[in-house]
């Protein structure tokens, strides 16, 4: 499974049954993987061993049908039993040497992590890719301090393995959560307790659609009538890395004035003929 | 003598009405509308004028400061009479568009317009000018406007640059959602900062009037949609498409024709519109009912500092109002260099600071930029005449 790319996930999602009662599980996470998830979690941290064991068969046999990778919460008995394509760990679950031990060298490991120390740790001990959070306060974990989205930005920064922010996070706080850096989400609540996974999914997608199309090295653009080149990804970064961010300013890219609240939604493409102009107060 | 006095006028719009898309019902239709300019400095005073001239039936002009030596080089309405009598501006400026154009009614309002103020100056117009000097009263305007669906025409003018657009409900989008709302931004350029030509402000206030003109004469569709930047000096003026409403902006969203709305937003950012138009609503009720409370800058109760930049001066106003006449005595007496009218009391402070007291309990301390300093000065001298008196007395 590692061969694959498996880490070209932006949407992780993890069950939660208490969430969508009277609705199958199976139901409910087929909806998400039709709303385009790209990694399942399978997470039941009170049902019975027999409980997780036939959910998380039912679930490896569907992650499977979408061509999903399939990850176990914990029991790393039963990921080899079903043959998942890994498992998941926290800070005071089995430690991580054992459970690379136990799984080997080919399956995926994920960490949570909840500072940079930690996330730096499961780094060097080798994990796949690290759970960033809670990015705010959770229902799904009561009684966890949220991280904030100062952490998401510190991970975006120092970690180079795939990193997941999650915690709390739902389509309302979720730009800002991308705009720290984060460019893989995890939503719990916000889409199995929806009416329709499905489409809080999509939703989740296109918004981080939003920022992972950004080049990432420079372009060369038109600014107010002179060749410019900038790593800037939209037009809010563009400002700032002009240090003009303190100015009333007024912005036209291709002869259309981009609103204010959408500058940091208009993406910076290359050749983009931009105008920046300090607004004119006088009267 | 009257029939006389209408004939010799008969031919007052012809020019105009001479003008295809005006003509007869254009010209008709002008007289019937309302327009309010609000602030009667050098945009307005040009604004002003070319309403008046043209035969808009009621011009109401709002203007919270007094004509001084440095405006005349701009403010076409202005003579240095005005400056020697310290005349507020809206009743130097009205004094000249009546003799201009005596058919029309001309509406004086010496005033700061502000959210308390906002909605008797705004009552039954069918547009704004701004003739203003700052962002946050534009704002305010542009928010106003659009809460009674009446278009906003934005003009700025610095050095020898300026900007126009005709913001319209349902069409347009607010000036908040194109140049945000953040309070702390550094000032924008403006005549103090930049200085200014008399020439750019009569070329930015023409694409203002003519805007005016096309929609009280009834030609709506030929309305500008466009920002416009021109720089006069460099020569170079630029047009800009102004974008649609912004669904979900509590302001202009909401009202947005389908059509015009080209944005693609997520699900979760397209808020339900039976919301904006509740919030917008609500907004409307307490701008209409005056209640729209900006909160002080400062603890003293009801009392609102505003450091006009660049002009070296700060705005207080008090939650009363002054007697002029008495208050003269009272400076008088004490011996300190006075000068009045009927609107407003100037009065030159020993270190040096002048303060202009206006009836509706507005003073404008000059000769300093900071808040809480200008407070003070208030509280030391516009405390109670009484009291004065009695101090007064006490020390001689």
């Amino acid at each position: 499974m590692k061969e694959r790319a498996w880490s070209d996930f932006e949407l992780y999602v993890i069950t939660a049954s208490t969430h969508h009662p009277g609705r199958e599980l199976v139901d409910v996470m087929e909806q998400t993987l039709i709303g385009g998830a790209g990694m399942l979690q399978l997470r039941n941290k009170t049902g019975s061993r027999e409980d997780v064991l036939r959910e998380a068969a039912a679930l490896r046999k569907l992650t499977r049908a979408y061509n999903v990778p399939f990850i176990v919460n914990d029991y790393v008995d039963i990921a080899i039993q079903v043959e998942a394509d890994g498992v998941h760990i926290g800070q005071d679950d089995i430690p991580f040497e054992e459970a690379r031990r136990l799984l080997g060298p080919d399956k995926l490991i994920g960490v949570s992590t909840h500072s940079l120390e930690q996330a730096l740790k499961a780094e060097r001990d080798g994990a796949d890719y690290i759970g960033v959070g809670p990015v705010y306060p959770t229902n799904t974990k009561p009684g966890k301090a949220a991280v904030t989205t100062a952490y998401v930005t510190e991970a975006a920064a120092q970690i180079h393995i795939p990193f997941v922010a999650i915690g709390g996070i739902t389509l309302d706080n979720a730009d800002s959560v991308l705009e720290a850096g984060a460019r893989r989400l995890c939503a719990v609540s916000a889409i199995v307790g929806s009416e329709d996974p499905a489409a809080v999914c999509r939703s989740f997608l296109n918004k981080i659609g939003q920022y992972s199309g950004y080049a990432p090295q420079s372009v060369t653009i038109m600014l107010n009538g002179e060749q410019r080149n900038t790593s800037a990804r939209n037009l809010e970064e563009l400002v700032r890395e002009l240090g003009q961010s303190h100015k009333r300013m007024v912005a036209e890219l291709d002869g259309v004035i981009v609103s204010r609240g959408m500058w940091r939604n208009t993406v910076i493409q290359p050749r983009a003929d931009i105008e920046l102009i300090q607004f004119v107060g006088g009267g | 003598m009257h029939e006389q006095t209408e004939d010799i006028w008969a031919d007052r719009y012809d020019r105009q009405i001479r003008f295809a898309p005006i003509g007869a019902k254009g010209q008709a239709r002008l007289a019937n509308m309302r327009a309010l300019i609000v602030g009667c400095g050098a945009l307005g005073a040009s604004l002003a004028q070319h309403l008046t001239r043209a035969g808009v039936g009621k011009v109401r002009i709002a203007d919270r400061d007094f004509v001084e030596p440095s405006n005349l080089q701009r403010q076409m309405l202005f003579h240095e009479a005005d400056a020697l009598a310290v005349l507020p501006k809206a009743v130097a400026a009205a004094e000249k568009l009546r003799a201009i154009n005596g058919s029309i009614e001309i509406e004086a309002l010496v005033t700061d317009v502000n959210s308390m103020t906002i909605t008797a100056a705004m009552e039954n117009v069918d547009l704004v000018l701004d003739g203003t000097d700052n962002a946050a009263t534009r704002l305010l305007l542009s928010e106003a406007c659009f809460a009674r669906n009446i278009p906003f025409i934005y003009g700025g003018v610095a050095g020898a640059e300026g900007m126009s657009a005709m913001l319209i409900p349902g069409q347009t989008a607010c000036l908040r959602c194109l140049i945000g709302d953040e309070a702390s931004v550094e000032e924008e350029l403006n005549c103090d900062t930049a200085g200014v030509l008399s020439a750019a402000v009569d070329f930015i206030a023409s694409l203002q009037a003519v805007e005016a003109i096309k929609w009280l004469s009834g030609n709506r569709n030929a309305v500008r949609k466009s920002w416009v930047v021109a720089d006069l000096w460099r020569f170079s003026v630029r047009e800009f498409t102004l974008p649609g409403c912004t669904p979900g902006c509590h302001i202009c969203g909401g009202l947005a024709d389908e059509n015009i709305v080209q944005l693609n937003l997520p699900r979760s950012e397209s808020i339900a519109r039976s919301d904006v138009l509740a919030h917008r609503e609500e907004r409307k009720h307490r701008l209409q009912a005056g209640t729209d409370e900006t909160p002080p800058a400062h603890a003293w109760s009801q009392t609102l500092a505003v450091a006009l930049c660049g002009r070296d001066s700060v705005q207080v106003t008090l939650p009363r109002t002054f007697q002029l006449e008495q208050w003269q005595v009272v400076f008088e007496r004490l011996g300190y260099e006075i000068k009045a009218n009927r609107y407003l009391l100037k009065i030159g402070l020993p270190d040096g600071e002048r303060l202009v007291l206006f009836p509706d309990g507005r003073v404008l301390v000059q000769g300093i930029i900071d808040a809480d300093k200008a407070l003070r000065i208030c509280v030391r001298y516009l405390t109670d005449p009484l009291e004065m008196q009695a101090e007064e007395e006490a020390r001689t």
